[in-house]
């Protein structure tokens, strides 16, 4: 249930702007680290901007979505949904500096494919990936516990899809005037798509995306709902909590409204820029990175050897 | 080999398995320990089943005489009747007493236990003791022929310092860790049997009283599981199937979960209260 969830307790925010700060943040974190001995102006220029930085991870969540779409075996909107909601949690707390959103997105795919029971194994889910198939495995599999200590290991989350059923089962129920609700549903879907695109899913709760999402497949139908939400959804609702869920529908549908894509000559640009500034520890075709690996297999081999030496010195 | 049969003498039938080696020279004493034997097997009583110690006195002679009317063939129809006589008034209390026998048995037997462990201890301490002596003479002997070999001194002089120096050294062995015999709780390891006290449970806390669990909703209510049908909320979802119903799922369960997943949070409003 959402109301005793970890995704409402941490991972619903006030506002937009309240997001937009801790991106900065997480931007200003990065760039302090990775460029402490840089001036104000080589900094401004060699770094990704927040905004830039918000571009490349919207243009890696398209990404992820066709990825989804194009899944074999095709899997349910639920995972599609919770790998996109992973996706947005790990770039709050992560630059994409840091770590490559290339790399990530499939991690999050592959996770959320775990959590949310769609079973495939290592070797399915990569056969799905373009490219050298070995590699990706390796990336991905480095890759899952970086992105599940970015989502802070919470990993159950809710998304709209089954507050959708829910509230559809109840029109159905409750509202019988509506003729045929069902042929909504492409409506929805369209909709729902959309709401992933945007930060709505960090600003509201699932079933408030899903009323959105309805409300908007009914007005497209030259319908109207009104009546049965406020005197029978929420005729036990005060007239203020009333007032700040329409105020709310209204946002999640301005949001939907105005999402753009990326340009993919922005993009293209903005890329060539993050080759040069990303952490090359976390990029797996640097040297750095395989020195680090190096340095930790090696100290995994340390390990017991210490372990045995201090045995013999205690004896 | 036949197992059974009659004595050719008496007529008194013999199991092959009833046969054993005589223990002891006399035949009489033997005949007695086993008549005695099968005896005490009923009269069992304890002296605490008495109210006076005169009565329990009596009783011991009684199965006394009992015993000696057997072991030497007098009054044996009487005597045998008598047995069974007491054997049905009493069946209960010797079954009883039979049991506490054992357990009276096994308290012996542990202690016996007990006392051999010491015991091995005890030894084994011994010998570690020997065996750390007779290293330490060794090492000893070799260190003075060491300094011998080594040394320009006069030999008679380091002969004189290094018998000095043995004399005072008492072995010192490091007392080995006793091996732990029982749990925390007092029960012996090994030991099946519960401790005659029983352990007394420590404070326990308040008792748990029930409440219901407040379902958080941050909306409107959903339809409780009853209204389901009677509302009409399953005649809009997916039939549930007889595989799924053999498994223990019901087409409420699912209905329930979307209807509240639906309005759960419809009233959360993240910004209103920070």
């Amino acid at each position: 249930m959402f109301p005793t969830s970890t995704q409402k307790k941490h991972w619903m925010f006030k506002d937009e702007e309240d997001i937009a700060n801790r991106r900065r943040e997480t931007n200003r974190r990065f760039i302090d680290k990775h460029g402490a001995e840089m001036s104000e102006e080589k900094r401004a220029e060699f770094f990704l901007t927040p905004s830039e930085e918000k571009i490349v991870a919207q243009y890696y969540e398209c990404h992820l979505r066709d990825f989804c779409k194009a899944f074999q075996p095709p899997m349910p909107k639920a995972v599609s949904g919770t790998a996109s909601h992973y996706f947005k949690r790990f770039y709050m707390h992560n630059s994409v500096m840091d770590f490559h959103p290339k790399g990530i997105l499939v991690t999050c795919v592959y996770l959320s494919c775990k959590v949310e029971e769609f079973n495939v194994s290592i070797g399915q889910f990569v056969a799905n990936v373009k490219g050298d198939k070995e590699k990706a495995t390796d990336i991905i599999l480095n890759n899952e516990l970086t992105v599940m200590h970015g989502v802070h290991y919470h990993l159950t989350v809710h998304t709209p899809f089954r507050p959708v059923e829910g509230l559809l089962i109840d029109i159905k129920t409750r509202c019988p005037s509506l003729q045929n609700p069902d042929r909504l549903r492409p409506i929805i879907d369209e909709f729902l798509e959309a709401v992933f695109f945007t930060d709505a899913v960090l600003l509201f709760a699932p079933s408030q995306i899903a009323l959105a999402a309805i409300l908007y497949a009914v007005s497209r139908v030259q319908e109207n709902l009104d009546a049965y939400v406020t005197s029978e959804l929420l005729a036990s609702a005060a007239r203020p909590q009333l007032q700040a869920l329409v105020e709310a529908v209204r946002k999640i549908r301005l949001l939907v409204k105005t999402v753009e894509q990326p340009q993919r000559d922005v993009v293209k640009q903005l890329e060539r820029k993050l080759d040069k500034c990303r952490n090359q520890e976390n990029n797996p075709e640097s040297q750095a990175y395989k020195r680090r690996m190096r340095e930790m297999l090696e100290d995994d081999d340390d390990v017991p050897s210490y372990k045995v030496a201090r045995v013999d010195s205690d004896s | 080999m036949k197992s059974s049969g009659t004595c050719p003498q008496c007529d008194v039938p013999l199991r092959r398995n009833g046969f054993r080696v005589q223990l002891f020279e006399d035949a009489g004493v033997e005949k007695d320990i086993d008549i005695r034997r099968r005896i005490l097997r009923e009269f069992n009583k304890q002296e605490e089943e008495f109210a006076t110690l005169r009565e329990y006195n009596d009783y011991l002679e009684d199965v006394e005489t009992i015993i000696y009317n057997l072991v030497n063939g007098i009054d044996v129809l009487a005597t045998n009747k008598k047995i069974e006589a007491y054997k049905r008034d009493n069946r209960e209390s010797i079954v009883r007493n039979r049991a506490r026998g054992r357990t009276e048995e096994d308290e012996l037997d542990e202690i016996l236990q007990m006392e051999n462990e010491l015991n091995e201890e005890r030894a084994r301490e011994e010998q570690e003791r020997l065996q750390a002596e007779k290293r330490n003479k060794v090492q000893k002997k070799e260190a003075l022929i060491d300094e011998l070999m080594t040394s320009y001194g006069d030999a008679k002089k380091i002969v004189a310092s290094h018998t000095k120096v043995a004399e005072p050294e008492a072995p010192v062995a490091p007392k080995p860790r006793p091996k732990p015999t029982q749990f925390s709780s007092g029960v012996r390891i090994g030991s099946t049997r519960l401790p005659a006290v029983p352990i007394v449970p420590q404070d326990e806390g308040e008792p748990f009283v029930y409440a219901a669990p407040e379902l958080a909703m941050d909306g409107p209510a959903a339809p409780d599981s009853e209204r389901l049908s009677a509302d009409g909320y399953l005649s809009h979802i997916k039939r549930v199937g007889d595989a799924e119903r053999a498994g223990g799922y019901a087409a409420s369960l699912g209905c329930l979960r979307a209807l509240q997943e639906g309005m759960a949070g419809l009233l959360f409003f993240p910004g209103a209260d920070g």
